[in-house]
Parts: structure tokens; C-alpha cells; sequence
């Protein structure tokens, strides 16, 4: 009977639609997405890391999950699709990109043309002003809002990817991604968004889940212009943003002499510096990861993310120590480039062999999220720094055959982003009243190279 | 030389090393050894007691236990047979610009105390300073700032993380810079994309300036901590990083290292310190220092000074190669420094450079690259001299550190050996093995 109702359905349907449906092998393939209600018959459903449903029906309705179970009811009206031989998993979630987002180092309008200093404005200070003691008599400057430091900025508001950028995600069995600027100061904040393409439902699913927190600098000369700098520069954001909430508290407690700055800039931190907010530290090597250590224990920021990651194995005291969740970019270094390789390199005693990358470096390199997820850090998956999310399932692979295992790749790739952007009430399990984001693959294993991803779902629409 | 327009090279010898790469596995360094180790039947050259012939050393748990001619070696210690050799106080680089990242200068504001220079461990820079002796040093940024960022010392610990490097007990450093490379003299920027100070008077008035905003920051907390004795609901003051390291200046716990040429710009800082009640530490270059050398040690400051580098700028065409030996004599305690990269290899030559011009005794000339760097970094309790209970930090020289073919064969760092040269990957032996133009 099933089997009639998923051939009949098309014909009643316009050509594209048609098409999808027989042939979305190729989940990156232009399609029109049609939103309609589903139910999932005959499918191995693993609602969870380690939870499954060997044989089920998942029930969708209007774009969420109605049903999952052994045994479902089907509602007359919903197409049914017999997935014998499949599994369903709940969309992978990526959870940090800048894919579709605005470079903090976009030109400014107009502005830079004019000859504003680029220093003034919002985020201005560093310390206790500028080198400048006394100025050339200059008007004061225009408010000019630097997007290294515009850090209300939302990423959800301004994630404006491409179609192609989009189907790339899906073709990688990403549902969900994280958003993150890549570069700046204080970016701005992070969000998350659907890959579905628009078309009725805006993408956006959360703003404001995190601070992002990048050791970057300013442009034209301004202060910081350099790393060590930079390190200073956030050290004082974050003293004067919890300054403003001391102020704040004082002045609606009525203390005398109380008077908040009302600085948009240090405003716009009080979340992150009095750790309402999660803040997102972009960190890499070795020692960025523990420069983000003794910033966060030096500012009491609970929870920080460490975004990249990418030698977390090589610090996991620190990241242990400040509580923080690692979200490890797979885009891996290379073994040559990672801190320590130089001391092996000129001091090995050894000679004479040529510098070749062994099968064991790059195992080493790709066995960081394997090695982070032992020692009980939490681990979420990220394309961040990769030029497209096509190929974040084919890593995770890798990840897994370098040592992670099978339900904790599906757990960082899942339920931790979920958590860490905070939008696990919508995505990251297949349960009932969460969107009915979906990857769906022949076969039973979502993570072997053999099998083909057969259909993406996000928010009930069919990819 | 000119900090800011230094050119990081890794160049020929990085790649060499890096052609010649075998790896077990990425993190484990290969240099670790006991922290045991005895040297015997050399000369030592103690700094603070003499030379000794035929003298033994002996190094336990990372620290030296015993210097002397008759010392019993226990057994199991590793043992280096110094019959024909020299064995020195670790050498120590009061000026260096090795193993940084994140940028030499933050020069967009002319006064960052806030900023502190970051290491970068696995800088190959590491491993060259100990072939050349060095076992500690001093890491400065530039001299882009009048009141510039905060150094580190750090122990030449190669093989180990960045932040194992770091030499406990030694002080707290900040740099400050006066003349051409502040005011930019030498930059082709045109005049109204530079910063403020663009002169040597807008030098002085800047660090006037910010010493007196500090000195009301600090003032602003003290009635702070003073009023919330009585006042529970006394506003704590907003914490500003830059006025803070200023404070820390003024309290005597961040030491000044000053940036200088000309005489007349030392006078003038030696002028506002007192002025505003802090102290310069050392004045680095300070190749003038010949001329105002009793001001120097009458202000209580040391000097880290270049041997013999001479007109490369306006303001160096007054240095003179006895200028460490003058202002010796006239009581100020010198080190010589590197500043570069390459000379950090053989700063012991550098100090040699005293005996010839001046007439510096030779252990005068060595206190240069050991015990008087020590004291201008805060850590001659701990190395400097070959005394017992110092740590273990040793340089083994091949002749004597001022014969011209002297090498040094070992560099010990807490007693461990990070250098040998039997075992290193020198270009004389990569070449042997690589055959002619390396293609072996």
C-alpha cells in the first residue's frame, strides 16, 4: 500500500517536484523543496547517539517531528515514503561557520573615504585612551561602528549564503549550522540557521546564543593592530563591560555616585563578561587555547567555547580546567604546522630521512576530537575555516577512523552543537516537537563512505 | 639595531633541519633527559670565584650541588669527561627578539604597558641561542612605543611548551623606547599619517603625561580601598589595564627597560623618573651611556649595550666599541646583548670585544653575557655564576668562550643536556651526509 501512495503522490505534483522525489540520491541537487507531512514507514531510526528504533515510522507534520515509534498511526493525508533499507538520523549540525556571513573586514561605507579615523566610535579604547594625550583640535568623530568590534551584531540577521552554499551543507548531511565570524574582535554574536533553501521560512533559527571572541585586530593603523595587542584589547572589553553591570546594579540600587558609561560597546558585552552569554573564543593552536584559559579564569567567564580547536589534545588541562566545550574544526592542520613539530624537527638528533608526513602524523592531527571526548571535554563538530560544508560528513569519517567512536561522532555532530548553540529544543534528536530535520542514508550506518545519503529533511521539507 | 624593522629569517638553517626530519610521533620532544649530570676535569670558570683547573661540577635535581676541584661523582650520574675543556655559567641575553608571535610591536598607540609579548615555544631561534651557550633571555617587543609593552624571561627550555619556558622569580619587564624609532624619524610615512610623539620633546611629554594619569589612578583606588572600610557601597573604580601596569611601574614590581641611544635622551628619562618617583632599570643600546655614565649609576641603572654596532641610524653615529668598558669603570654594572637572531649564537665573541677595547679584565668581560645580565633580569640568585645551589645552567666550550675557534659541544638547561653538538643537526653534518648541494 505504501509503496502505491509514494508512486502516486508525484503525479498529482509539478515536474521538479517529480523529479526530487525519484532522484534525491543527490541531495545537493537543485530542487524545489515542498513542504508537505510525512511519515517515514519501514525506516531504522536512531533517535539519538546510541538509541534506536530498529524498525519504525517517524510521523512529521507541519514541518516538526508528530510521531516516532515502533508502531505509528498514520493520519490520513500524509505521504508515506517506505525507507526498508534506510536510516534516519536527526540532521547533522555544523556548529561553527562563516559560510554566508559578512567579513569583519568588509569595507566601511563611505566613511573611510571621508578620512574618519577608524579608531573612534564604539570600541574605540583600549586602555585609558589613546597614545594621543591631546588631539590637533579634530571635531569629534563620527559614529562610525567598526565590524571588528560590532559586537551586537547578530550573524543570524546577516547569514545570507547562496543557494549553492546551501546545497553544499545538505550534501555534507548538514540540517543545522552554527554561525560564527571568522576574524575581528567582537564580531558580534553567534547564531544558527537552517540549510533549507528560503522560500517561506526565513533560515534564522536562534540569535544571540554567544559572544565570538576573535584575537584579530583593527584596520588603518588602530590600536590593536597586532596579537599581542589584541590579547590586552579583550582583556579591557571584558573588565570594562563588567565595570558597566556594576555600575548598572549600583545605579538601580540607588548607590550614590552610581552612574553606568552607557557605552554601546561595553553595553553590548555585559552578557559575555557576566557569563549570561557563552562567549565563542576563536583558538587553534596550542597557545591560543590557553591564552582563552587564562582569559576566561582570569575574567570569571564560565563556559567559554573554544572554536577551532584544532591542537585541544595538546592542552586538555586547560580546556578541562575552564569548563569549556571544544568545537573542533575537521578542516585539520597540517602535521608539519602544529606547535611542537619544530622541536622534533631541529633538535631530534636524527638525520638524513627525508621530511615526509607519516600515515601516524596525520592520524595524530585527526585523532584531536577522539582525544578531547576521552578526557571529558565536550566536543562539537565545525567546518570552521572550511570553504564549504560538503564534505563534513566524509571528515567525521576520518574522525572515526582515527579513533573517535561511532556514537560520540554522532553525539558532537548532533546533540553537543545543539546544547552549545542552545537550541536543543529544535534540533539534534528525533523527538516528538523538534523540527523534522533529517538526514536520511542507505544502509544502516549514516558515517560509511558506501553509503549514499538518500534525502535530507529540514523542517519537513524534503531536500 | 632597530627592533621594529627586524626581519624574522628561519632561512637556511631551518630548512636544512627541516629536511632532515624523522619523527616518532608529533608530541613527544625528544631532548628530555634526568636532571642529573656531572662535568669533570675541566676548567671552570665560575664568574664569582675564580677559574678552576682540572675542576669538576656537579649537578643534582637541576641544581649545581658542587663546583670544585675534588668532587666525588656519585654513581649512575652522567658524566661528560671535560679533559681540554671550558665550562661557563649558562649565557644570558638581556635582549631578544626570539620566539615571539603576535607581533614585535603594537604601535598603533605610542603607550601600551597593557600589552605583553607573546612566546611562540618551538621557535628553531630556541635551539640555535643554546648552540651558541645561551640558557636564558630576556624577549622584548619593539621600540615602536615611548612606553611599550611588557617583556618575558624566559629559560631556553627547548622541547617543552611555551608556557614551561617561562623563568619563574625573574622580574616583571616592561619596555619603553625614546628617540628615532619612536618618533618615527626613519619612517617614509608622510608626517600626518604618523602618531604622536613625532619629536623628541613629544617623547618626554608623553611619559610626563601618562605618569601623571597613573598617579591619579592610583590615588582614585587608594581612596577606593580606603572608603570601603567604612562604605560598604563605595564604588570600586573601573580597572584600566594601561594606567595599571603604569601603577606597577611607579610601585617598583615592573621593571622600566629603556630603549636608548643619545645621551641626552637617557639624562632626560633618568630626569622624569626621579621626577615622578620610579626607577629605569636598564637602559638598553644606550650607546651614548659612555658620556652620562655617572648619571647612569647615580640613578641606580644598568646598562645592556651592543659591542661594536655603530651609524646604522643618526643616533648611533656616536657609539664607540669602549663603551662597555667605560661605563664599567665608572660603576655600572653591563651586559651585552644580542638583539638579533643571529648574534644571539655567539655572544660570548661579543663580550670579548671588551677586553679588546677597553681593556676589560677577561671575567669582567664574561660577567657581560652571565651574572650581570642576571642581575638586570632579576634572576642572578638563580644563575649567572657557577655556585652551589644555583641552577644547573651550563655552556662547555670546546677552548676557552674567547678563543677564536671555541665552540660550544654542550648546553645544559636544570641539568639537562639540550644541546650536543655530537648529536646536532648542524649544517657541517647534514651537508657531510646530503652529499654536495644537499640532494642526496
Amino acid at each position: 500500500m505504501a509503496r502505491r501512495l509514494l508512486f502516486a503522490v508525484p503525479l498529482a505534483l509539478p515536474v521538479a517536484f517529480a523529479t526530487a522525489f525519484a532522484q534525491t540520491a543527490d541531495p545537493g541537487k537543485a530542487v524545489t523543496a515542498v513542504r508537505a507531512d510525512y511519515a517515514l514507514t519501514n525506516v531504522r531510526i536512531v533517535t539519538a547517539p546510541g538509541k534506536v528504533i530498529e524498525r519504525g515510522t517517524v510521523l512529521t507534520r507541519d514541518g516538526r517531528i508528530a510521531a516516532v515509534g515502533a508502531t505509528v498511526q498514520i493520519p490520513a493525508g500524509v505521504t508515506q515514503m517506505d525507507l526498508s533499507g534506510h536510516t534516519v538520523y536527526a540532521g547533522l549540525i555544523d556548529a561553527a561557520t562563516s559560510i554566508g556571513l559578512p567579513s569583519p573586514s568588509r569595507p566601511l561605507p563611505a566613511m573611510t573615504a571621508a578620512g574618519a579615523a577608524p579608531a573612534a566610535g564604539r570600541g574605540g579604547g583600549g586602555g585609558g585612551g589613546r597614545g594621543v594625550p591631546l588631539g590637533r583640535g579634530s571635531a569629534p568623530p563620527p559614529p562610525v561602528v567598526l565590524p571588528e568590534v560590532e559586537a551586537d551584531a547578530e550573524a543570524a540577521d546577516m547569514f545570507a549564503p547562496t543557494d549553492d552554499q546551501l546545497k553544499a551543507f545538505r550534501a555534507g548531511g548538514v540540517t543545522t549550522v552554527g554561525l560564527v565570524f571568522d576574524g575581528g574582535l567582537f564580531p558580534g554574536r553567534v547564531g544558527s540557521a537552517l540549510t533549507g533553501t528560503r522560500g517561506g521560512s526565513p533560515l534564522a533559527l536562534r540569535a544571540a546564543s554567544g559572544q565570538v571572541v576573535a584575537f584579530g585586530t583593527k584596520r588603518g593603523g588602530a590600536y590593536p593592530g597586532t596579537g599581542i595587542g589584541a590579547v590586552a584589547f579583550i582583556r579591557q572589553a571584558f573588565l570594562d563591560a563588567q565595570y558597566e553591570a556594576r555600575l548598572d546594579k549600583a545605579f538601580k540600587a540607588g548607590t550614590p555616585g552610581a552612574r553606568p558609561s552607557n557605552d554601546p560597546f561595553s553595553r553590548a558585552l555585559v552578557p559575555a563578561a557576566t557569563s549570561e552569554m557563552s562567549s565563542w573564543f576563536v583558538a587553534s593552536t596550542e597557545r591560543q587555547i590557553v591564552r582563552v584559559a587564562e582569559i576566561a579564569k582570569e575574567l570569571g567567564l564560565k563556559t567559554p567555547v573554544v572554536v577551532g580547536s584544532q591542537e585541544g589534545w595538546r592542552v586538555i588541562a586547560n580546556l578541562k580546567s575552564t569548563g569549556a566545550t571544544a568545537v573542533v574544526s575537521l578542516q585539520w592542520p597540517s602535521p608539519d604546522s602544529i606547535t611542537g613539530r619544530a622541536f622534533l624537527a631541529v633538535g631530534s638528533g636524527k638525520s638524513g630521512t627525508a621530511p615526509a608526513t607519516t600515515a601516524a602524523d596525520t592520524a595524530e592531527v585527526r585523532a584531536n576530537a577522539a582525544a578531547l571526548t576521552k578526557a571529558g571535554v565536550p566536543v562539537a563538530f565545525a567546518s570552521y575555516g572550511g570553504e564549504s560544508g560538503n564534505t563534513f560528513r566524509d571528515r567525521i569519517r576520518l574522525t572515526i577512523a582515527a579513533g573517535m567512536s561511532p556514537d560520540d561522532a554522532l553525539r558532537a555532530a548532533t546533540v553537543t552543537p545543539a546544547a552549545v548553540l542552545g537550541i536543543s529544543a529544535a534540533v539534534g534528536t528525533i523527538e516528538v516537537g523538534k523540527l523534522a530535520n533529517f538526514v536520511i542514508v542507505t544502509g544502516n550506518d549514516l558515517f560509511a563512505a558506501t553509503n549514499p545519503i538518500k534525502h535530507v529533511f529540514i523542517e519537513g521539507r524534503i531536500y | 639595531m632597530d627592533s621594529h624593522m627586524r626581519i624574522l629569517n628561519v632561512g637556511m638553517l631551518g630548512r636544512a633541519a627541516r629536511a632532515c626530519v624523522v619523527v616518532a610521533a608529533i608530541s613527544t620532544p625528544a631532548v628530555l633527559v634526568a636532571q642529573d649530570l656531572a662535568i669533570r676535569n675541566a676548567t671552570l670558570i665560575t664568574i664569582t670565584g675564580g677559574d678552576i683547573q682540572n675542576g669538576t661540577i656537579l649537578v643534582r635535581n637541576g641544581k649545581i650541588t658542587a663546583v670544585g676541584a675534588n668532587v666525588n661523582i656519585p654513581a649512575g650520574v652522567r658524566t661528560i669527561d671535560g679533559t681540554g675543556k671550558f665550562v661557563m655559567p649558562g649565557i644570558i641575553d638581556a635582549h631578544s627578539h626570539a620566539a615571539l608571535e603576535g607581533g614585535i610591536n603594537e604601535g598603533a598607540e605610542s603607550v601600551t604597558p597593557e600589552v605583553q609579548v607573546q612566546l611562540k615555544g618551538d621557535d628553531p631561534v630556541v635551539y640555535r641561542a643554546l648552540a651558541g651557550g645561551v640558557t636564558a633571555a630576556l624577549l622584548l617587543h619593539g621600540s615602536a612605543n615611548t612606553i611599550g609593552g611588557q617583556s618575558r624571561v624566559i629559560k631556553m627550555r627547548w622541547g617543552q611548551s611555551a608556557d614551561s619556558m617561562y623563568f619563574k622569580g625573574a622580574f616583571r619587564i616592561v619596555k619603553f623606547a625614546l628617540g628615532e624609532n619612536v618618533t618615527r624619524a626613519n619612517s617614509t610615512a608622510p608626517a600626518d599619517e604618523r602618531r604622536f610623539p613625532m619629536t623628541r620633546m613629544g617623547v618626554e611629554f608623553t611619559v610626563r603625561y601618562w605618569f601623571q594619569k597613573a598617579k591619579e589612578y592610583d590615588q582614585e583606588w587608594k581612596e577606593y580601598r580606603d572608603a570601603v572600610k567604612t562604605n560598604p557601597n563605595a564604588i570600586m573604580p573601573r580597572r584600566d589595564l594601561r594606567l595599571e601596569a603604569l601603577t606597577d611601574i611607579l610601585h617598583g614590581d615592573l621593571k622600566v627597560h629603556s630603549h636608548s641611544y643619545r645621551g641626552d635622551e637617557i639624562l632626560m628619562l633618568i630626569r622624569v623618573a626621579d621626577e615622578n618617583g620610579f626607577k629605569v632599570n636598564t637602559f638598553q643600546h644606550v650607546l651614548e651611556g659612555y658620556k652620562v655614565a655617572d648619571e647612569i649609576a647615580r640613578h641606580g641603572a644598568m646598562a645592556s649595550t651592543f659591542a661594536d654596532m655603530w651609524g646604522y641610524k643618526v643616533e648611533a653615529f656616536d657609539a664607540i666599541p669602549y663603551n662597555m668598558a667605560l661605563m664599567s669603570q665608572r660603576g655600572v654594572v653591563v651586559s651585552v646583548n644580542s638583539d638579533s637572531d643571529e648574534r644571539i649564537r655567539r655572544l660570548y665573541q661579543e663580550a670579548g670585544i671588551g677586553v679588546r677595547y677597553g681593556n676589560m679584565s677577561v671575567n669582567e668581560a664574561l660577567k657581560m653575557v652571565t651574572l650581570n645580565p642576571a642581575k638586570q633580569l632579576g634572576v642572578d640568585k638563580m644563575v649567572g655564576s657557577l655556585e652551589n645551589g644555583k641552577d644547573g645552567d651550563i655552556a662547555v666550550f670546546s677552548a676557552h668562550p674567547f678563543a677564536p675557534d671555541a665552540m660550544v659541544e654542550y648546553t645544559v638547561v636544570d641539568g639537562k643536556v639540550l644541546f650536543d653538538r655530537s648529536q646536532a643537526n648542524t649544517l657541517r653534518k647534514v651537508a657531510a651526509e646530503k652529499g654536495p648541494g644537499g640532494t642526496k
